[in-house]
């Protein structure tokens, strides 16, 4: 019966082959033509010289890469704790009985993952700025307007308001899949857990946690994986300024390769942005594995 | 069956043009075709491309030109205008070429043709960008024009200085396109700093630090500046101002790399006056968050006293401001002189950043080469020129003569800013190479922001310099 709905092995791979032939194009293929580049001295232009792992090791001394790396890293972190992390609660307020039009709740949360990153970058450089911007309004309208500063240029606090629009954007978004998550939990579990005394906290400590687990997983990965890539709205925001104190690698890589037109150190940049990421994944999954095995 | 048949056909086709997108196609991606202006004016003003040369080139196909001035920025740039309205005649009188133009926004432009040079795909005509010419000329990417600008029919017109950073070795790689602007210019209201105690701007530095506490008691900025863009602060204010603390010999030695070190006391000078200029409160606090559109704005606005720009913000402020009594006591001056710079004074960076180019693989096509060669000298000879000339009062390559008493008040006095009151220096980063002046310009950020020093900044320029020129 089964086999008899089942299309033949050669109509499966050719369905197959379309998104494999695309995914080999566009990220294989570039991925192992960056790598034998980074191996090159190449300014551009038809002419290069190989110069084996050289580019490997002024990337290892390279300051300003490093310091991009760091931080991607701050950004990741952030983005765990402010945007899964704030998910989480905000699902589980929404979910609780006390809250009114839930739909709308989930609907306005996930309006800003529809948003281009550089709108959200031009969004929030508004509200940051110095003499228009609402943040020094507001300020200003409390009676604090000492306290207001050109936030972007501040090295201390970039890395911090860069991120809160990251923050921003993408917590609808881990909403709908941690609500999606939890809806799958059956009802009773929490029937008969209200009904022994467990409080919200509680319950989302000894029954959600545990058993979305593997949901936060992947939701973790997704954060690691794209703020590991952050650029755009970077990119409009500051342009990894003032000075390198927001640069990021993703950037730091394009500045390297376009601004500066070197491309062999630009390849060499981005396998060591493939590398930094893969380790970071990993990093991230063993960790969340480790934690969870011990409980 | 034909069910079946028709899926796998509708699959093979997918993937086919899958791939075909991903495939090398002799026209370029975005090739719209070169639009006639839209104005009347530019119609019947516009000069006739010279018929009887259709007749010489042997020429039938395709040409593909890259350039940056969009139908956008034409609006309110003469330059831009003047080469769209030139190209539109060329391709009107020799409809046996086809033109495949790709069109790109500057911004864009510059790391799109970067990106076309290292997969050695360039166009076949282009806007070469001074400070890429060494370079390019030494991977044998664009052609050696030195015969072919000494052949020109306008060669006796050409302005030789304009040619500077497209020479390297010796030989030309391209006659130098759009309009000469200056990069540093300061826009001030006359009538607000007359009433501060100035007749006209100040000359010397000491005095706008005078000022400083006038407009603050007005709640005005002195001078309105944004460099968030990191190349505002190089290219409009110390590429200037380092020639009046080093003098021209010193970049040119730096250019030809005879000697001369970023590291050099007089250059250090000019990042310590820099340094202190934008510490010293006379410049909008955000000058490092806003970019130069949005500082120019402060001046539109009347919350700044003046603001130091390029030719760029000009234009923009002239379409911005007509009508407006601003409009009428907005003037032009030099960047006043700073305390301890002797090696020049009354100077602004002014020049042709760009030149047309010619791919060298067109080097075995005699035909074609000669129509891309017409193309050139059309876009940057007496057409163009008589052109922004006699329109915008602007001046290219070609020297035209300009008639000024068809223009107000405002046109006047930039021209004669640009072009008669002031010397012209280099623009520094229309030479050496971008992966100096990106090290830079970064660090001046973190220097007017106090985290590091002038000495560090010099230091890390020299080290890119001698690591990538």
């Amino acid at each position: 019966m089964l086999s008899a709905i089942r299309p033949k092995s050669r109509v499966i791979f050719g369905y197959l082959l379309i998104p494999i032939v695309f995914y080999v194009f566009a990220v294989f293929v570039p991925l192992m033509t960056a790598a034998f580049f980074s191996f090159f001295n190449w300014k551009g232009g038809p002419n290069k010289t190989f110069n084996g792992v050289e580019n490997y090791l002024t990337l290892l001394k390279d300051s300003v890469f490093w310091q991009s790396f760091g931080h991607n890293i701050y950004l990741v972190v952030a983005s765990i704790i402010g945007q899964i992390g704030l998910a989480f609660i905000f699902v589980l307020i929404i979910n609780s009985k006390l809250v009114k039009f839930k739909g709308i709740h989930r609907t306005f949360g996930f309006f800003p993952s529809t948003i281009a990153a550089v709108s959200i970058g031009f969004i929030w450089t508004m509200i940051y700025d110095y003499k228009r911007g609402l943040l020094n309004w507001f300020l200003a309208l409390i009676g604090n307007a000492e306290a207001a500063k050109v936030w972007l240029n501040d090295e201390k606090l970039v890395m911090l308001l860069v991120s809160i629009p990251l923050v921003w954007q993408w917590i609808g978004y881990y909403m709908v899949i941690i609500l999606s998550a939890i809806s799958s939990i059956d009802k009773e579990i929490f029937e008969v857990s209200e009904l022994d005394g467990a409080n919200a906290v509680q319950q989302a400590l000894h029954i959600i946690i545990p058993l979305i687990k593997n949901t936060l997983l992947v939701c973790v990965t997704l954060c690691v994986a794209g703020n590991m890539k952050a650029f755009d709205h970077i990119w409009v925001m500051t342009k990894g300024g003032p000075g390198n104190e927001s640069m990021v690698m993703a950037l730091y890589g394009y500045n390297i390769s376009f601004a500066q037109q070197n491309m062999g150190y630009g390849s060499a940049i981005s396998v060591g942005i493939f590398i930094a990421s893969l380790l970071v994944i990993a990093g991230t999954q063993f960790i969340v594995k480790l934690v969870s095995e011990k409980n | 069956m034909n069910k079946k048949l028709l899926s796998t056909v509708l699959a093979t086709m997918l993937a086919v043009s899958m791939l075909a997108g991903c495939g090398k196609t002799a026209a370029p991606a975005e090739a719209p075709k070169a639009e006639a202006p839209k104005t009347e004016a530019a119609k019947t003003e516009a000069p006739k491309a010279d018929d009887t040369k259709a007749g010489k080139l042997a020429y039938k196909g395709e040409i593909s030109i890259m350039h940056f001035s969009t139908s956008e920025e034409s609006q309110g740039n003469g330059g831009s205008d003047g080469f769209r309205t030139t190209l539109a005649n060329w391709i009107k009188a020799h409809p046996d070429i086809k033109v495949n133009e790709n069109v790109l926004a500057n911004d864009k432009y510059k790391p799109q043709i970067a990106t076309l040079a290292a997969a050695n795909d360039l166009p076949d005509v282009f806007e070469l960008q001074g400070m890429n010419t060494k370079a390019w000329a030494k991977q044998g990417l664009i052609m050696d024009m030195t015969d072919i600008i000494k052949k020109s029919p306008y060669a006796d017109k050409y302005d030789q200085s304009k040619f500077y950073p497209f020479v390297a070795d010796g030989k030309t790689y391209g006659l130098p396109v759009l309009t000469g602007g200056t990069c540093t210019v300061v826009v001030y209201d006359s009538k607000a700093w007359k009433e501060a105690g100035f007749e006209k701007f100040p000359e010397k530095w000491e005095d706008v630090l005078k000022a400083k506490d006038y407009f603050q008691s007005k709640k005005k900025d002195t001078i309105a500046f944004g460099n968030s863009g990191k190349w505002q602060m190089n290219s409009c204010f110390l590429s200037t101002v380092g020639d009046r603390f080093t003098g021209s010999d010193w970049f040119h030695s730096i250019v030809e790399k005879k000697g001369a070190k970023f590291t050099d006391k007089a250059f250090i000078d000019a990042l310590k006056f820099t340094k202190d200029a934008f510490a010293s409160g006379v410049f909008n606090k955000d000058f490092n968050a806003i970019n130069n559109e949005e500082a120019r704005e402060y001046y539109i606005n009347g919350s700044a006293a003046a603001f130091i720009g390029g030719n760029w913000d000009v234009s923009y402020i002239q379409a911005t401001l007509k009508g407006k009594p601003l409009y009428d006591t907005t003037k032009f001056a030099v960047v006043p002189q700073p305390a301890g710079a002797t090696a020049s004074t009354n100077t602004q960076n002014i020049g042709l950043g760009f030149a047309m180019s010619i791919n060298n693989k067109l080097a075995g096509q005699a035909d074609k080469l000669a129509a891309a060669t017409d193309l050139c000298y059309e876009l940057t000879g007496k057409p163009f020129a008589e052109y922004v000339g006699k329109k915008y009062a602007l001046g290219g390559l070609t020297k035209a003569d300009v008639d000024l008493s068809a223009f107000d008040q405002f046109t006047k006095d930039f021209y004669n800013y640009q072009y008669v009151d002031t010397k012209p220096v280099d623009i520094y980063d229309s030479f050496v190479s971008s992966a100096v002046w990106d090290v830079l310009n970064t660090d001046l950020q973190s220097m007017t922001n106090g985290k590091i020093t002038p000495e560090e900044v010099a230091a890390k320029a020299q080290k890119a310099y001698e690591s990538n020129y």
